[in-house]
């Protein structure tokens, strides 16, 4: 299983606030989240919080998300874009929906939850983004905010999986501030009362956010990339662990 | 060597097998408050969750039976009992609480389980040499 992570914070300007985002993201044991800026977040914070049950400091991307109300505001190729790890959108008309869907080299789609959706979803972009391996993003912290944001956040999410089946979606935060953000585990029970299963609804949360980051990768380069793990048994793991020789 | 005050009868353990789901889970709760100086009764964050699952699920929600075991209220740790097929509500709608009288807070969900027993110990906390 691969770690929690979560693909999306907002950047604030107030350097204290987003350290206490980032620390309580590292509390909750989720490992790698977005800030869209393309300062490295290096400059930022010095010391990186060490993420919970792992020996390991969180690892922090940079995200660029472009609202699109016009086929104009996204241009394809950019050089911009290429400091960005992470490239979203957020289409605002069926039109756009459809294009970013099957044309546009996007890693994720933004779902509108903060108002009622604008256009229904059809059966054929949404199969497109799938096989594509773009992912569509729910996020949840405008339903902490407000009660009625949270009603278009679960209809809007519900119309989505009505559609998509529960594949290729990711949730998110969105936060902003440290206590909007939430547990992995009580994500995957959120993600229940957006229409997804047991299984897609941890998924989103983890495996599915890690193809999006190989995605986003990929982007980068001619056709894929290529990981390789070492599985030798050293001498250094405990014995326990070590396959029997006999 | 037995002890005086106890009596003969050997220590009698009992074993519990359950053949189908557990009836209850368990759930170890935190409550972070953006003004760490303010203080909750065990009925005032009853009353609290309580505002949370009607907000979500409306009056039927606000019918599921929990029980609030144990609660600390120097460092707002609570142990909450509900029955599971009303967890999934419960732990949703916890969530989605934001807010208490004005100021943000967030319940932080630290253990669940189908055991009272298993809370009494974090795995995750433990120093491993």
């Amino acid at each position: 299983m691969s770690v929690f992570m979560d693909l999306n914070l907002s950047f604030t300007a107030d350097k204290r606030v987003l350290q206490s985002l980032v620390e309580t993201a590292a509390h909750l044991c989720l490992c790698l989240q977005e800030i869209p800026t393309p300062t490295p977040i290096n400059k930022l914070i010095d010391r990186l919080p060490i993420v919970q049950g792992r020996s390991r400091p969180i690892r922090v991307l940079n995200r660029l998300t472009v609202v699109m109300s016009d086929s104009s505001h996204f241009r394809p190729n950019a050089v911009e874009y290429r400091s960005f790890d992470l490239l979203a959108v957020r289409p605002t008309t069926e039109k756009l929906f459809h294009a970013a869907c099957m044309l546009y080299d996007v890693d994720i789609i933004c779902i509108c939850v903060t108002e009622k959706l604008p256009f229904f979803f059809k059966r054929a972009p949404v199969s497109g983004a799938v096989d594509r391996g773009v992912a569509f993003e729910v996020s949840y912290s405008a339903a902490i905010r407000d009660a009625s944001m949270r009603r278009y956040t679960i209809a809007n999410a519900l119309s989505l999986m009505d559609t998509c089946k529960g594949k290729n979606v990711i949730l998110s935060s969105a936060a902003e501030k440290a206590l909007e953000l939430r547990g992995p585990y009580d994500i995957t029970n959120l993600g229940l009362l957006f229409g997804l299963s047991d299984g897609d609804a941890k998924e989103a949360v983890s495996s599915t956010c890690r193809s999006v980051l190989l995605h986003a990768e990929s982007r980068k380069t001619a056709s894929g990339v290529i990981y390789t793990v070492k599985s030798s048994s050293e001498p250094g793991t405990p014995a326990a662990k070590r396959a029997k020789t006999t | 060597m037995r002890r005086a005050d106890k009596d003969d009868k050997p220590t009698v353990y009992q074993r519990v097998v359950l053949k189908n789901a557990s009836p209850h889970h368990y759930m170890k709760i935190h409550l972070v408050l953006q003004d760490a100086s303010t203080r909750l009764s065990a009925v005032e964050l009853k009353q609290f969750i309580i505002t949370g699952l009607k907000s979500l699920y409306g009056e039927v929600g606000a019918a599921l039976n929990f029980d609030l075991l144990k609660y600390d209220e120097d460092t707002l740790t609570a142990l909450l009992r509900v029955y599971s097929r009303g967890l999934v509500k419960l732990w949703s709608s916890l969530t989605l609480l934001g807010s208490y009288q004005n100021q943000a807070c967030a319940f932080r969900v630290l253990q669940v389980s189908p055991f009272l027993l298993s809370l009494t110990g974090n795995s995750r906390d433990l120093q491993l040499d």
